[in-house]
């Protein structure tokens, strides 16, 4: 690899990562085979090629990765620029993951970044296990939410309930918002994850639809209304568009007139995109505090060169400078992350007898259990039409329903029974088949 | 944990490209707290729910109400449901599918009830909505409009309010709008 | 060229076209470039500052290459100022970027004259007698100064001028300005005129909480003898008050009065900051004040005069539960209580100015205006000199510090990235900087510490052996990753002080990588 030129490259990493250090993690080895192995063996991808990801990027492959790819599914628009900085005016219109990409492997020798510009979703979740973490630079739950719930699906546990590190796939997150902004490690199994703490992320705040016909007050009501009703009344059927201009003009020309019916002062065509497009305010030096930090994370995780952020950090400059690390406890009951009720069967049991087994299950003691798998139903007990249209399976093996994987994650919904108290309840199982051939923990996916 | 990649990385390598019973498909968070609202939902007779996607897709749905009294016996008002996969942190949006003549509900279909927007919160759940609808037909009001005239016709005159609702789900013209006929 | 009105919008939305206009006029001098000298510029570049001086005589060296985005294979050899230079003119060809090829130490030993032409210096991995010196010439030329460091797992961010001011220190959250429990004569007499009783459930359901609370106040005082509520359970007793005038639980209105009943129990008057503000020494106005002091002293008068105690009265109200008319209506009271407050004290600046000997109207009307309108949000912030804080750290705060668990690490740190420049004025080279002879930096490190830790006046006390290794395994390691949120700070910051909005840090940000629990330090 690298050792032969004299001087190196990694001149200032070198001192973190080849010398013994007092305060870092437990596998941290250090040496120059834990460098060049950073450089050959991680791969980390990056969620988001837009304020963080784009700092991301930089920050990673100056941090000892040398294979990173990045997911994004958008093209650079104008006002990208005051922050995103591997873009430039010539490139607005281009896919973000492949300019960025580009960019910094032009300015970093020996980094190789492959770009997907795609959604998330479009790619199998097999694309996600082939990295060995996932760094997120993304503005929305949705997706967030959806990285966490395909990392979670990796990991498994055994069978005392432990969490098996081999098959955890660790995550950093940075989020922001103008001089606000947050940082979190996510370990499945050992922290908290996405879903466990999501109530961190409070639901946006909406107008009641009759303040906006009835009593509007200030220049947003008049801005969703244009938005919500007057759209629909003369555009019947024609679905808004936030990014075509001609409809944001339409919708600020009819806010304006509203507003001046009511008298109320404010409407902009600044604030129509704001409140239409719920634009958050974004500035290049929080990004790139939030992302470096991250990378501190990525870089620490993968080494164990220092100690972890455990688990979230807290950003805050309006008033001098804020930091605050808080550590969040996992929802032991998490759908997404936790380990679930392990159940062992015989590949002969119908899906009936199960539900029945539900009833007697210690752990469980869950009465009139509805199955889901994999996004299939595989017993409703109600509403009656989704109950006919599943009843058939009952009778079926257990087994076949799962198309004879000898190892798999359900979930049961039904009436709990818990120190005689009864309350209604959602599981995760871990249903093993027992006496099947060929079981191994190899790459065998979760499912959650 | 770079040693854990590597292993990893070599494993891989012996492992070849025999995975293939990953799953592609990925169940959200949302979807399975959908399952559960929906598994345990408890309507009375006079709503019905329906799956147009077939019963692995809860995530689209249609309820029925057929008000047993009040103004609007005789109806079956239809609403469709769209159902996000961060449910329940977002509030699923509905929308009226049949043109109701109804203080409440626009010509859209748009509906003003509050625990669809701004005091939704993640404990409630689709039971609780179905309800909120059905209490709209049983006890409509003045006080939240979003069809300011019908409104004012049932704030001032109760029985022209009755009426109109009838010419309406008769499949008449009501200050000039058409509206869906029932019976 | 797009029109940059479109390029900045995401920050225009923070801090304006006034911000942005300050920002575009600001002239800023970087003395060393490497990663956390070039990272605050990236930033600030982004943005659209005016102009950027780069100063640092360095040659682009092979370890370069892997710690700042701003130099590439290409550059191998040249002088480093001009390759960054060139690189950061790329981000923004709005900006003006120049460099100079010399050392900062140079620079500040040879031509101090050199910073006044900037508003401001970022002052990037300087060791302490270079701080000391340039602190001195800056705050002699009025030049504002921002020192960043990176040093291994940690590095720090220091503010150093006289004196900052704020009006516009547009903090998170705030109380209305609403003066529920103290209306002036049309606020008492639009409530009046609006009957809480009225029969028409709409319309009672649509009367804003500020008329229920003004009115309620104003029967409570009549059955309790003119007094507001005070005690806890009187404070119980007025929401349930409330409570019992509700026409239906779901009144909205009336259970945001309820909620906000709290802002009827909050005493009158001006806040302790403010009171610290105009009982300054500075609001005592000479031929050399400053607008803002001179705004302070028109805003004391007022509070003493025409204000009964209060400041000029913003004038927004929040978003409430309301018809559009009575909505209107109120927000046009308030607003015109403001603009008439605001005539007060522009009468009384424009008086002011003319005592002191300067033209009346050299404070344009917009600043008084806004002044008028964040009088209660007021900010000024002081820094001691670097020399002094050195010389005389405050042995109280050191010790609490040292004692504090959440500090400990932090405070620490501030000794050692001390210490280390101390040590290499001995030694000419940092402790660890080189591979070999480690322990015996290490304990040179140590005894280095403990000397400083003396001179401090601070005796007796032990530095934890592990930072003090670690100190040494960092070897002044300029890492990117730290470099990038030591240099993401100082660009945050020299943002808040150029524009003159939110609120500057004040005291040593000591930034902590190993467990992100950073602090700030007031020493």
């Amino acid at each position: 690899m690298a050792d032969a030129a004299p001087p190196s490259k990694s001149r200032d990493l070198d001192k973190l990562l080849l010398r013994p250090g007092n305060l870092v993690g437990p596998t941290f080895d250090p040496g120059v085979q834990l460098r060049d192995d950073l450089q050959e063996y991680a791969r980390v991808l990056v969620v988001g090629a837009g304020g963080l990801g784009c700092e991301l990027l930089k920050d990673l492959a100056l941090s000892g990765f040398k294979n990173l790819e990045v997911i994004d599914m958008d093209r650079i628009e104008v006002t990208n620029l005051n922050r995103q900085f591997l873009f430039r005016l010539e490139d607005v219109g281009k896919p973000k993951a492949e300019v960025a990409a580009k960019r910094v492997m032009e300015r970093i020798s020996g980094v190789n970044i492959v770009p997907h510009f795609c959604r998330i979703e479009d790619k199998d979740i097999r694309f996600y296990n082939d990295f060995n973490i996932i760094a997120l630079g993304l503005d929305s739950i949705e997706a967030r939410s959806y990285i966490n719930a395909v990392a979670c699906s990796f990991l498994e546990y055994d069978s005392d309930d432990n969490p098996q590190e081999e098959t955890m796939k660790p995550m950093v997150d940075g989020g922001t918002e103008g001089f606000k902004g947050h940082a979190r490690v996510i370990v499945p199994g050992v922290t908290p994850c996405f879903e466990c703490t999501i109530w961190l992320f409070p639901p946006q705040v909406k107008f009641p639809l009759c303040t906006l016909a009835e009593t509007p007050r200030n220049a947003a009501h008049c801005i969703e209304y244009a938005h919500l009703i007057k759209w629909d009344e003369v555009h019947s059927g024609k679905a808004f568009d936030p990014d075509n201009p001609d409809h944001m003009k339409w919708v600020y020309d009819e806010a304006v007139k509203r507003a001046e019916l009511f008298g109320i002062p404010g409407v902009t065509y600044s604030l129509t995109q704001g409140v239409v497009k719920n634009i958050i305010p974004a500035i290049a030096s929080t990004n790139a505090i939030i992302s470096a930090a991250c990378t501190l994370e990525t870089l620490k995780i993968a080494s164990g060169c220092s100690k972890t952020l455990s688990n979230y950090l807290t950003y805050n400059g309006v008033e001098g400078l804020h930091t605050k690390v808080t550590e969040f406890v996992k929802d032991e009951n998490c759908l997404v992350c936790g380990p679930g009720v392990l159940i062992e069967l015989d590949t002969t049991v119908t899906l009936e007898k199960f539900i029945d087994l539900l009833g007697e299950h210690p752990k469980l003691l869950m009465t009139k259990a509805s199955i889901t798998y994999r996004g299939k139903n595989l017993y409703m007990q109600a509403p009656p039409v989704l109950e006919e249209m599943t009843r058939s399976n009952l009778e079926v093996p257990l087994y076949d329903l799962m198309d004879k994987i000898p190892k798999d994650v359900l979930h049961a919904t039904g009436t709990i029974d818990k120190d005689g108290k009864r309350s209604s309840g959602l599981r995760k199982l871990r249903v093993v088949f027992k006496g099947i051939d060929g079981v191994t923990d190899m790459d065998m996916a979760g499912g959650a | 944990m770079i040693r854990l990649f590597k292993v990893k990385e070599t494993q891989k390598e012996l492992a070849g490209n025999s995975d293939g019973g990953t799953p592609t498909k990925k169940q959200s968070a949302g979807e399975l707290r959908l399952h559960k609202d929906i598994a345990e939902l408890n309507l009375p007779d006079c709503c019905t729910i329906s799956f147009p996607n077939g019963k692995d897709d809860l995530m689209e749905f249609e309820v029925t109400i057929s008000p047993e009294d009040g103004f609007y016996v005789g109806g079956a008002f239809k609403f469709s449901f769209q159902v996000s996969p961060v449910y329940p942190h977002d509030a699923p949006k509905v929308k009226c599918i049949p043109k109701v003549y109804h203080p409440n509900i626009d010509y859209e279909g748009n509906v003003c009830l509050n625990i669809l927007r701004e005091d939704w919160k993640p404990v409630l759940n689709i039971n609780t909505i179905i309800y909120g609808l059905y209490h709209l037909f049983t006890e409509p009001n003045y006080e939240d409009p979003l069809n300011h005239e019908a409104a004012e016709v049932l704030k001032n005159d109760p029985k022209a309010f009755k009426n109109n609702v009838k010419m309406a789900m008769s499949g008449n013209y009501v200050k000039g709008l058409g509206y869906t006929k029932f019976y | 060229m797009a029109e940059p009105k479109t390029k900045y919008d995401r920050q225009l939305r923070i801090w304006g076209e006034q911000g942005q206009a300050a920002l575009e006029k600001a002239s800023i001098c970087l003395l060393n470039c490497g990663p956390t000298g070039s990272e605050t510029l990236k930033n600030l570049v982004l943005g659209g500052v005016g102009s950027i001086t780069i100063v640092d005589g360095s040659k682009v060296e092979f370890g370069d290459l892997g710690n700042n985005f701003m130099v590439d294979d290409s550059s191998l050899g040249q002088s480093k100022a001009k390759c960054v230079c060139s690189f950061l003119q790329e981000l923004n060809d709005a900006v003006k970027a120049k460099f100079i090829e010399e050392h900062p130490e140079a620079l500040i030993d040879t031509n101090p004259s050199f910073f006044s032409q900037f508003t401001l210096v970022v002052a990037t991995q300087l060791v302490e007698e270079a701080m000391v010196k340039l602190d001195r010439i800056c705050r002699q030329e009025n030049v504002m100064l921002i020192f960043a460091r990176s040093y291994g797992l940690t590095g720090l961010v220091r503010i150093s001028m006289k004196e900052h001011t704020v009006i516009e220190s547009k903090p998170d959250h705030f109380l209305d300005d609403l003066r529920l429990n103290n209306p002036w004569p049309e606020l008492r007499g639009f409530s009046q005129a609006i009957d809480l009783n009225v029969q028409d459930p709409v319309a009672h359901k649509h009367i804003p909480y500020v008329v229920i609370l003004v009115k309620m106040v104003d029967e409570w005082k009549i059955s309790h003898g003119g007094t507001l509520p005070s005690t806890r359970e009187e404070k119980r007793e007025f929401k349930e008050l409330l409570k019992s005038r509700m026409a239906a639980m779901d009144e909205e209105n009336y259970k945001e009065a309820i909620d906000a009943s709290f802002k009827v129990f909050t005493p009158q008057g001006i806040s302790s900051d403010l009171q610290q503000i105009i009982n300054d020494n500075c609001a005592e106005i000479g031929t050399g004040s400053s607008d803002f002091w001179v705004m302070v002293a028109a805003l004391k008068e007022f509070i003493a005069n025409e204000g009964g105690g209060e400041v000029p009265l913003e004038g927004s109200i929040p978003d409430m539960t309301s018809s559009t008319e009575h909505y209107v209506n109120l927000q046009k009271i308030y607003q015109t209580k403001s603009e008439a407050d605001y005539h007060v004290i522009e009468e009384r600046v424009r008086n002011i100015l003319k005592k002191i000997g300067r033209d009346p109207h050299s404070i344009p009307k917009a600043t008084i205006k806004s002044f008028c309108k964040n009088a209660r949000k007021l900010k000024v912030c002081r820094y001691r000199s670097i020399e002094e804080e050195y010389n005389n750290p405050s042995l109280t705060e050191l010790q609490k510090y040292l004692t504090d668990e959440d500090y400990s690490v932090s405070v620490v740190f501030y000794i050692l990235l001390r210490a280390v420049d101390r040590y290499a004025a001995n030694f000419n080279h940092f402790p660890g900087q080189f591979d070999g002879g480690l322990d015996e930096d290490i304990s040179r490190l140590k005894t280095t510490a403990v000397c400083l830790l003396n001179d401090m006046g601070c005796t007796g006390l032990t530095l934890t052996e592990d930072l003090i290794n670690e100190m040494c395994r960092f070897g002044a390691a300029e890492l990117h990753a730290v470099a990038a949120v030591i240099g993401g700070i100082a660009s945050q910051e020299v943002i808040k002080l150029i524009t003159k909005q939110f609120v500057p840090m004040c005291g040593t940000f000591i930034f902590n990588a190993i467990d992100h629990k950073s602090q700030l330090l007031t020493l």
